[in-house]
């Protein structure tokens, strides 16, 4: 019997901390088990655990490619395992390759777990770390280049052809701040931030103020995925992947003529929509990891929703925020909720079946019934955009 | 110039060429002899036909800020002495861009689309990088 489609019917997730008490493998074990549990399955009947590599742990790294996870749980029905690193885009790769393994017939369900603990690396090697690990190590790493300032390069251009201003843009990481302020799991809980706080936080690399830049937090999430069929059968918690497109780039920003990434936003969502059979306006939640503003911006210009070079002037009319009529990344992304590392796009996941589940608390989106979602990794190499709904069209 | 401590190019035997020229205050792109493209970041095979007859030519050294960032923190230790450090890609009449540092201007001079020009800088007995710096008028 073939079992096509995938949907995600249980997700685990702590709030993102800085504290390094709270070990790699407590927030695995406690994502992975609130997971199964929140599908209603035995744990027996886990067929497969495909995992976020955890880049710059290295330690963490070996035992999630090397089994640990179904040995130390008692998963006694895993016939699989395996790791999928794209950076920020890694738990899209998890899922594909998830949809696979039920698509075989071998698997009715796959856990896929994810767990960082930054705040035990030094910040110094932190910073090395994201300044060599995206960015070209004989031609950029010279130049005292990090990834704030690669994102800022980026960011100027947007500025200088769209007429964007600094203010406009700040307005993206108020609203990002404002969802993260209203979600229990941010690290940014009850800590919304004004116009001002973003203008006057320090210059780190122009445009990109201390506020709009990343902060680096400890956290993990799981999700328990099956088949369209079994799902059914599990009622309500159902979420469904009703449409999927991917576009690559380049490794390297320079090299990029695509550089605000609006025409591969634009081909992934088109992919996306058209294998849902839906279109960008009957999205009512869009999810963005871009972990900076000016991606929130381009995306919008991409998908359609609005014309290009107009991105910014939606957040700043506070139509993208908590309250707006475009919500947008209702997750926080990363300046909102903290960056977690290269799992970090599973939080999107979780919070896209909240938000579809009517699960999402203060931050809800009303008659949430279809969602789009898009995450990157590396220095943005692609984007990959996934349309969900909480039924079956 | 040995104290130098910042880091320096991973070279590749296929850019070693590049580095060659630096060291003699010469900008060279690598030039695929069969498809005529020239190429940045040097590679072993031409990326747009896989051809490996592959040769350099001098660029004229001249250059338009496509962008540009001014980085005044969140560097590693050792690049903090040079802060702030002004970022850039540079679009080349080549028509390759490269990401350089702007040097010899300050920080509110600087403007996308100006024209700029490449300058040498030996870091190292074994080593020279390629910044840029402003045309004067």
């Amino acid at each position: 019997m073939s079992k096509r489609g995938l949907a995600i019917v249980g997700i685990g997730e702590v709030p993102t901390l800085r504290n390094p008490e709270r070990t790699r493998w407590d927030i695995l074990l406690d994502v992975c088990m609130e997971a199964v549990r929140d599908a209603g399955i035995d744990k027996n009947r886990i067929g497969a655990v495909i995992s976020n590599n955890p880049m710059a742990q290295p330690g963490m790294q070996n035992d999630m490619s090397l089994g640990k996870i179904p040995e130390v749980m008692g998963l006694e029905g895993c016939r699989d395992i395996a790791i999928c690193n794209a950076g920020g885009a890694s738990t899209t790769n998890c899922l594909r390759l998830a949809e696979q393994h039920i698509d075989s017939g071998q698997v009715d369900f796959v856990l896929i777990p994810h767990t960082t603990v930054q705040s035990d690396i030094p910040p110094q090697d932190l910073i090395n770390f994201f300044a060599t690990a995206p960015l070209d190590k004989q031609f950029e790493y010279p130049y005292g280049v990090t990834f704030n300032g690669s994102m800022g390069l980026i960011t100027q251009r947007y500025m200088y052809e769209t007429g964007a201003t600094e203010e406009e843009l700040a307005a993206v990481t108020v609203a990002l701040r404002a969802w993260g302020a209203l979600d229990p799991l941010s690290i940014f809980y009850g800590k919304p931030i004004t116009l001002d706080d973003v203008m006057n936080s320090r210059m780190i690399s122009t445009p990109l103020k201390a506020k709009e830049c990343n902060l680096l937090a400890d956290g993990g999430g799981a999700m328990v995925v099956t088949s369209r069929d079994i799902a059914k059968e599990m009622g309500d918690k159902a979420v469904y992947k009703l449409g999927h497109g991917t576009r690559f780039m380049s490794a390297t920003p320079m090299l990029r003529e695509d550089v605000f990434h609006r025409q591969s936003y634009r081909e992934s969502s088109q992919d996306a929509l058209s294998q849902a059979g839906l279109s960008i306006h009957d999205m009512d939640l869009r999810q963005i990891y871009g972990a900076y503003p000016y991606t929130q911006c381009s995306a919008l210009e991409g998908y359609g929703v609005c014309e290009e070079g107009q991105g910014a002037k939606l957040w700043a009319e506070g139509r993208c925020g908590p309250g707006g009529d475009i919500p947008c990344t209702t997750m926080g992304d990363a300046t909102g909720r903290g960056h977690t590392g290269s799992g970090v796009s599973m939080a999107f996941y979780l919070d896209t079946v909240r938000q579809l589940r009517g699960q999402a608390g203060e931050r809800q989106v009303q008659n949430c019934e279809h969602a789009i979602l898009t995450t990157s990794g590396g220095s943005v190499m692609n984007t990959c955009t996934t349309v969900f709904g909480r039924a079956i069209k | 110039m040995s104290d130098y401590k910042k880091p320096l190019p991973e070279i590749q035997p296929y850019s070693q060429a590049f580095w060659d020229g630096t060291k003699q205050h010469k900008l060279l792109i690598q030039h695929c002899n069969s498809c005529d493209s020239n190429i940045f970041y040097p590679r072993r095979d031409c990326p747009k036909c896989w051809s490996q007859d592959m040769g350099w030519i001098e660029a004229s050294g001249k250059a338009q800020v496509y962008t540009y960032s001014v980085t005044l923190e969140g560097v590693e230790q050792k690049f903090v002495e040079d802060l702030p450090i002004i970022l850039a890609w540079i679009d080349l009449p080549e028509g390759i861009r490269m990401h350089t540092n702007l040097v010899e201007c300050e920080p509110e001079d600087v403007h996308i689309g100006m024209e700029v020009e490449v300058v040498f800088r030996d870091v190292t007995d074994e080593i020279t990088l390629p910044y840029f710096r402003p045309v004067k008028a």
